[in-house]
């Protein structure tokens, strides 16, 4: 609890001109918990199962909390830290300290060393008690150290999403995804640098400073990809075992397919979003940055549970559809699909992609040319919804509960500025207030009509044409699935194999030169998986070699090539990665 | 949907029992109309409640004496009334945003309990990280919240959607911490209902055409999430309390059927009784618990106005919107501000321009707040956090088996089943009814179930006349009456007994109705007919024979008239002086009667 006396109610200040900004204080905020009957009825609602927090229970009974609303002044980002920590204020501040010093690549927001040893310390005590067994020691993560993208809540450090606008602010709750991850022995083991907001593709737009791939061509730094770079360097440089990251349009599948690690998307409302930041809620997932296709699938193990605090969670009958899915028992039906053959494609890529395709042929699976005819209205759709469903979820950054606040009033009638234009002006960065701009236009009453609307229609005849090419059904849309055959064999594909992007990662340079739209280009293969919620991994293989150009030592030296596969069929695309990666090895 | 797992809110229902008996022994609670419904088997799941009935009928006749001493006062000021609105037609529609009797907030579990003192609560106390919008935070739809909302449906006779869906509606506010507020606003859950209003609602006769009820059409029925509380505190400090944010709200839209300002007020009355009787909105507009917002235009009779068209009703004038009406005074105050405005500026051959106005208490004039061009883009938006929203049409029938009496089909039932009741309801404002049921129902729980409609015949004579005739001859109102029900039903049931006359039992009425009030100091019915020796000594057959003789003796023209020229009707006459004549309390009139017609016949 705060440790100066409460006050009754949140407290507004302005210039005594006129009604200017708002502070807030509150004395105690109630946990939220899902009690159980609490749900009276089962709509139709997809996820209604078991809870992944009947652990954590007693930590949600205690009920109230310090308060993440905790401040009065402006001058409390100090004071906001502390509340949140109950005798631990040592810890919270030395990993504070380590804000930005992360590694010479800027990859961390910070690392969490000590708040590890915290976390151990606990256990060993609750092991000693018998209250607990030590996931440390038999999890199926013991041992192993996860770094986190900076956009998902741990309540024991700052949460950023690399903006000025969450200045000072701690989450006062784990996500979902941080305690599955404790509860099966992993530590936490750094919070990684992204794009503002997870809005980006290069993980330059950041408040802490861009992040740094290893790689570099002339001597220039190449982009580590984003909007997940700092989970992908640390996961190739290995100052982690695996990282989670998020991926709305293709966020942890660029940076890995540009940092030459595995980067996998799962299908939409499988791993829980509870406590993760919304940039585009209708797309966004956690995903996984690892080294091999086997980790990610061993991270992806432990993450993949019902959520009853995540209103999209998937729910259990399309969860068990998914794990009573026979092997095949044949070689891959494996998708080309044609559109994806595009002019830009950059000829390194382009002859690691055929020769992969070759491999695959040469392993006993069969390719086969398909269709997806919306694949070039995708990528507009997603910057369109993208940047709505932003413009929304953005809004609640205004500066009175938490965060970022300007000097003085915000909404002085003299200066002409509409509330809080000043705070957020002051705490979004050129790239977020773009598409927040960009997505409030598009929702805006005159445009809605023309943009956003027809955007969800393009959206629907994405999924139309993935559905019309995989061998299996829709279980989102063939509700008799879980009782009849779902699948069509014989005719279809298994899984989708692309390119992950069309070029090698660009220098730094070479993104500072890009326009916005240039920049956008390099999401085109992995939208389509994003707008379709389908589960989509990139996995690296070895660049030809004997190509035209000699490839730098400092350069990459593979290229990202995804699989798409079917909603649900999150473990078909593991093994079929799997596949992948071991016959590019034995190359 | 399966029903086995319906189960009603039971913990919010115990607000609605706070309607408690103020202690007159007239006034015993819960209110016999519920207990009545009980007695028909007619309960539900939230019968217990008690339907404020009485107190309906109470507000209704308060508002009609109010509204004849304005009406007399306007007359008297303005004869002829305004000539403008012989010219001009009103329309209105009307917006009204009422606050659900729930547990907890629309997406949270945070309690929405909103305490009547407004020092009820901590501030900020009542706050789900959700509420707060935290970052990382998601939407939890709290479905138990549907069922007061689908019971406001189901009495207004909406068609509840299969699927609905929610939106989100944007704005920066300091009471709206996500930045937008969830609502219904492409798909609502309920559509196309209707409020009936007759004449006894308040709807002046001019409204009504001719006919004797009026339909005001419901476009549809919306959830939505209440705001924060903010409140100024000083010239620049605000205090921000967040216990309001994101408690649920039901949005009911009129279709603008409306016009005039009564028949407005009248609506949102009738919309508040009725939320109340089905327990939907326990919360009345004096305390904040309904809010309403009214669009206002005028067009010149006989046409079609400006052509605008508003929910599919189309030839009206430029209509402008007054937000934020919290008493039913308000509302008719300002729809005749706007009224008179609007016409001005017509008259004056300007141009009404689409916006939003205010309105203050006392004022005379509605006041420009924006105008179009500074109107909010709302950027309505699907909430991709949240699923459709899907009602089985088996919860919707199970609500609406259960669903408590609506006042109009109350009063609709209590015609059907007492001849008296329709008179009855009209006087002393449903309190001379209420004295007839319990007294109906102490009665029938003596006697037993049979009778029941023959009990409500003999005790609506005896609430009408022999009561209404006191009332007369001592110029007394009902409010006077120190009778109780329990002792009307002692009476009767000793009348009924044939343990006392019909002459003693007016006699042991006048005699409690003249004596002091306080229950003490009053002797019971059976204390009254012991010390006044009244009770009924039946005469043997030989004595009825000699009383009889001797007035036939005393009176022979009598005897005469009856015997020779056949006037049956003297027969009475002697009825009557044996019953005068013959010791009080023991001359039964039918025995007496046949005793004489026996006589005269031999």
């Amino acid at each position: 609890m705060p440790s100066s006396p409460p006050e009754p109610v949140g407290q507004c200040e302005s210039d005594g001109r006129a009604p200017g900004g708002c502070k807030f204080a509150s004395q105690a905020m109630r946990q939220e918990c899902v009690k159980p009957g609490d749900v009276l009825f089962d709509f139709n609602s997809p996820g209604r199962g078991q809870d992944v927090d009947n652990v954590d229970s007693s930590a949600s009974a205690k009920g109230v909390e310090a308060s993440p609303l905790g401040r009065k002044s402006s001058s409390l980002t100090a004071g906001l830290h502390r509340l949140n920590t109950s005798a631990d204020d040592n810890v919270m501040l030395s990993a504070r300290l380590r804000w930005r010093v992360g590694s010479k690549f800027n990859y961390a927001c910070q690392r969490e060393h000590s708040t590890t040893i915290r976390q151990q310390n606990e256990l060993n005590a609750a092991i000693h008690n018998g209250s607990a067994k030590d996931p440390s020691l038999s999890g199926a993560l013991s041992g192993r150290t996860i770094a986190i993208k900076d956009n998902i809540a741990t309540k024991d450090s700052p949460i950023t999403a690399a903006s000025k606008a969450l200045t000072g602010y701690t989450s006062p709750f784990d996500a979902t995804v941080i305690k599955l991850l404790r509860q099966n022995g992993a530590s936490i083991s750094a919070k990684t640098n992204l794009d503002e907001f997870a809005m980006g593709s290069h993980s330059q737009h950041s408040h802490a400073g861009p992040v740094l791939s290893q790689h570099s061509r002339s001597g220039v730094p190449l982009s580590p990809g984003g909007s997940s770079g700092g989970s992908a360097v640390a996961v190739a440089t290995g100052q982690c075992w695996a990282a989670l990251g998020t991926d709305t349009g293709g966020s942890v599948r660029l940076p890995a397919a540009f940092m030459g690690t595995v980067g996998f998307k799962p299908s939409y409302g499988v791993v829980s979003r509870w406590g993760v930041i919304q940039y585009a809620n209708s797309m966004d997932t956690v995903g996984i940055l690892a080294g091999k296709v086997e980790d990610a699938r061993r991270v992806f193990g432990c993450l993949d549970v019902f959520d009853g605090k995540d209103p999209t969670s998937l729910s259990a009958s399309v969860r068990r559809h998914a794990a009573q899915r026979q092997p095949l028992g044949r070689g891959l039906r494996i998708g080309v699909p044609l559109e994806y053959n595009i002019a830009g494609l950059a000829p390194a890529v382009r002859s690691a992609y055929m020769r992969t395709l070759g491999l695959m042929q040469d392993h006993g699976h069969s390719l086969h040319p398909v269709s997806l005819p919306t694949t070039r209205q995708a990528l507009s759709a997603y910057y369109v919804l993208a940047p709505a469903e932003a413009s929304s979820n953005l809004a609640k950054y205004d500066g009175i509960r938490y965060g970022y606040r300007t000097q003085g009033p915000d909404a002085s009638p003299k200066s002409g500025l509409p509330l809080y234009a000043r705070t957020r002006g002051e705490g979004f960065g050129e790239e977020v207030k773009r598409r927040i701009l960009l997505g409030a236009y598009t929702l805006s009453s005159e445009a809605i009509d023309n943009y956003f609307i027809q955007a969800q229609k393009v959206r629907r005849l994405v999924q139309r044409d993935f559905d019309e090419v995989f061998t299996q059904l829709n279980p989102l849309l063939n509700s008799d699935i879980t009782t009849g055959s779902g699948v069509r064999e014989e005719q279809g594909v298994d899984v989708l194999l692309t390119p992950t992007a069309p070029t090698l990662p660009p220098t730094v340079e070479e993104v500072k030169r890009q326009s916005s739209v240039e920049s956008y280009m390099n999401d085109v293969f992995t939208v389509p998986a994003s707008l379709a919620g389908l589960p989509a991994i990139s996995v690296p293989v070895k660049l030809s070699g004997g190509g035209d150009e000699m490839v730098e030592e400092r350069d990459v030296q593979s290229v990202g090539v995804q699989l798409i596969g079917q909603f649900g069929d999150d473990q078909l695309v593991l093994h079929a990665a799997a596949l992948l990666e071991h016959i590019d090895r034995e190359v | 949907m399966r029903s086995s797992t319906i189960r009603t809110a039971p913990s919010h229902f115990a607000r609605a029992l706070q309607y408690t008996s103020p202690g007159l022994i007239r006034c015993p609670r819960p209110c016999i109309v519920a207990k009545w419904l009980q007695s028909r088997s007619l309960t539900t799941a939230t019968a217990h409640e008690a339907i404020p009935l009485r107190k309906h009928l109470k507000d209704e006749a308060k508002r009609k004496k109010a509204d004849a001493k304005r009406d007399g006062n306007t007359a008297s000021t303005k004869p002829g009334g305004d000539p403008r609105l012989e010219k001009w037609e009103l329309t209105v529609g009307i917006e009204i945003h009422a606050e659900l009797n729930t547990a907890s907030k629309l997406f949270s579990s945070a309690p929405a309990e909103v305490l009547e003192s407004d020092n009820g609560g901590t501030a900020n106390s009542r706050v789900a990280m959700f509420d707060a919008a935290l970052p990382g935070t998601q939407p939890q739809f709290q479905v138990a919240t549907l069922l007061p909302a689908l019971r406001a449906a189901i009495a207004f006779g909406c068609e509840v959607q299969r699927q609905s869906g929610w939106d989100r509606k944007h704005y920066f506010h300091w009471d709206q911490p996500n930045g937008y507020q969830i609502t219904q606003y492409y798909q609502p859950f309920a559509k196309d209902g209707c409020l009936v209003l007759d004449a006894s609602d308040g709807v002046p006769a001019l409204d009504m055409q001719g006919a004797d009820r009026l339909r005001i059409g419901i476009k549809q029925i919306q959830m939505e999430q209440d705001t924060a509380k903010t409140t100024n505190v000083g010239s620049s400090t605000y205090h921000v309390d967040l216990n309001r944010a994101g408690v649920p709200l039901i949005e009911i839209i009129t279709l603008p059927h409306i016009h005039s300002p009564q028949t407005a007020a009248a609506v949102v009355r009738k919309i508040q009784a009725v939320l109340k009787s089905v327990s939907s909105c326990v919360i009345g507009m004096e305390l904040g618990g309904l809010r309403a917002d009214v669009n206002v235009s005028v067009r010149e009779r006989g046409t079609s106005g400006v052509g605008s068209s508003y929910s599919g009703v189309s030839g009206l004038g430029q209509r402008t919107e007054i937000k934020n009406l919290s008493s039913f005074k308000a509302v008719e105050d300002a729809i005749i501000a706007e009224r008179n405005r609007q016409i001005t500026v017509l008259e004056a051959g300007g141009v009404i321009e689409g916006e939003t106005r205010g309105w203050t208490l006392g004022a005379t004039e509605t006041t420009r707040l924006r105008g179009k061009e500074g109107e909010v883009d709302y950027r309505y938006m699907p909430d991709a956090d949240l699923p459709p929203l899907v009602i089985g049409q088996d919860l919707v029938e199970h609500l609406t088996s259960t669903l408590p009496t609506l006042p109009d089909e109350l009063q609709q039932e209590l015609q059907d089943e007492y001849n008296d009741a329709k008179t009855l309801i009209d006087l002393d404002s449903g309190d001379r009814l209420d004295f007839f049921l319990r007294t109906v129902h102490s009665v029938t729980a003596e006697l037993g179930m049979s009778s029941q409609a023959q009990i409500g015949k003999m005790v609506g004579n005896w609430v009408l006349h022999e009561l209404g005739g006191l009332l007369t001859t001592h110029q007394r109102s009902w409010d006077d009456v120190r009778v109780t029900a329990d002792e009307l039903k002692n009476i009767l049931l000793c009348l009924h007994r044939k343990q006392i006359t019909t002459r003693v039992a007016k006699q042991l009425l006048a005699d409690l109705f003249q004596r002091a009030p306080a229950p003490a100091a009053r002797p019971s019915v059976e204390q009254l007919i012991e010390t006044g020796n009244l009770r009924l000594r039946p005469l043997s057959e030989e004595e009825y024979r000699d009383l009889a003789r001797r007035i036939m003796e005393e009176s022979p023209e009598m005897v005469k008239a009856v015997r020779e020229k056949g006037q049956k009707g003297k027969v009475m006459w002697f009825v009557g002086q044996m019953v005068r004549q013959g010791e009080e309390g023991t001359v039964e009139p039918e025995k007496a009667k046949a005793v004489i017609e026996s006589l005269m016949g031999g």
